[in-house]
């Protein structure tokens, strides 16, 4: 079932390329459909061992849903590979909270929702961003611009000192917390470890900025762009300290987020938290 | 002790206060990496150390050093060599 979806998924994306709106939606109700008839990626059941309190029928419907997401992101991909941001973002909505942001700021995300839409919503920002990305690029405007995290030790040290210099000097800079490429940090999170970068909390110490959560959530075939408040500072002393304690109350923002949104969870995250059970 | 002398040594106090294992060894050989294969530092170990050298030697603000992360590994010259040099500019 799986490659007659994945075929028809790929025709469907492809057919509609001309109008992104068409092969989203077309999208998410193929994903959502494939997941109904599957039970699979994910199963209700799986969906239930992260929210034990959520009833069957209720689980299974949130499993549709992430289907739906899922789908959606693929074509959101498929999309970017074809033709590049410019059908993409007039999709993207921003709250007007977020016009209002001023740097120097750490913007932090999971991958949750529509977790590959947030690039044109940074590029509306007032100064300078850096955004860092974990795989392959693609064109954006300024006053984006895209750095990526992949590298050895000194690579990474080097990106972490243009993003502190960045940071110091007034831009934004744009991460995930759920990717960690080193030693990462252990949070809880829906009663599940979860491995948080340590990057983004050691830059927030070492610049003496803020973190806001920033993620982007499908609303039909558009993407919503939903703005957490700040973090508040840990009071804790050493750096370690710090930096753990800042990393706990992410993972708890994160938690807030997926119990009010259950069907916002992507698969990679829900493989992670689940790990072997799934 | 000359003045490129302190420097070296100050240089090796700030790497062993940031590096277990450099505290461990007797000596710090000069051509010994500082990341992966010596040292071990992680890249935020890294940014720190050179940050502690920045503020311990009044050389410079952020991103001041950020040729030596680019070049080839650091190693323990390299950064000697590199602080002795913003330290004498």
């Amino acid at each position: 079932m799986r490659e007659v979806f994945d075929e028809l998924e790929r025709r469907w994306v492809a057919l509609a390329s001309g109008s992104p709106r068409l092969a989203l939606s077309g999208a998410g109700t193929l994903g959502r459909l494939r997941n109904r008839l599957s039970r699979r990626w994910p199963s209700p059941e799986q969906v239930r061992a992260l929210f034990p309190e959520m009833e069957a029928r209720a689980a299974a419907r949130v499993a549709w849903r992430i289907g739906g997401l899922e789908a959606r992101n693929r074509a959101w991909v498929e999309g970017l590979k074809r033709s590049g941001l410019d059908p993409l973002r007039p999709l993207v909505r921003t709250p007007p909270a977020f016009a209002a942001l001023r740097p120097p700021l750490l913007l932090v995300t999971f991958h949750v929702g529509a977790v590959h839409a947030l690039g044109p919503a940074l590029e509306r920002l007032p100064a300078a961003v850096l955004g860092l990305r974990h795989g392959p690029f693609y064109e954006v405007r300024p006053p984006l611009a895209l750095e990526t995290t992949e590298g050895d030790a000194q690579r990474r040290a080097a990106l972490f000192q243009r993003l502190l210099a960045h940071l110091t000097g007034g831009g934004f800079v744009a991460m995930a917390l759920d990717i960690v490429p080193g030693a990462g940090l252990p949070v809880p999170c829906l009663g599940r470890p979860l491995e948080l970068a340590r990057g983004p909390f050691a830059l927030a110490r070492l610049a003496g900025v803020p973190l806001v959560p920033l993620v982007g959530r499908w609303r039909r075939e558009e993407v919503e762009i939903v703005l957490g408040e700040a973090l508040p500072p840990p009071l804790a002393e050493g750096a370690a300290e710090w930096e753990s304690a800042l990393a706990v109350s992410a993972g708890l923002w994160l938690e807030r987020y997926l119990r009010a949104s259950p069907a916002e969870i992507g698969l990679g995250l829900l493989r992670t938290l689940l790990g072997p059970e799934l | 002790m000359n003045a490129d002398r302190a420097v070296e040594e100050a240089v090796r106090d700030l790497l062993r206060s940031r590096s277990p294992l450099a505290r461990r060894l007797a000596e710090l050989p000069d051509d010994l990496r500082l990341g992966p294969g010596g040292l071990g530092l992680d890249s935020i170990a890294l940014v720190e150390l050179l940050l502690d050298c920045e503020e311990r030697f009044g050389i410079g603000g952020i991103g001041g050093s950020a040729g030596l992360l680019a070049g080839p590994p650091l190693t323990v010259d390299r950064l000697v060599a590199h602080v002795r040099a913003a330290v004498a500019s």
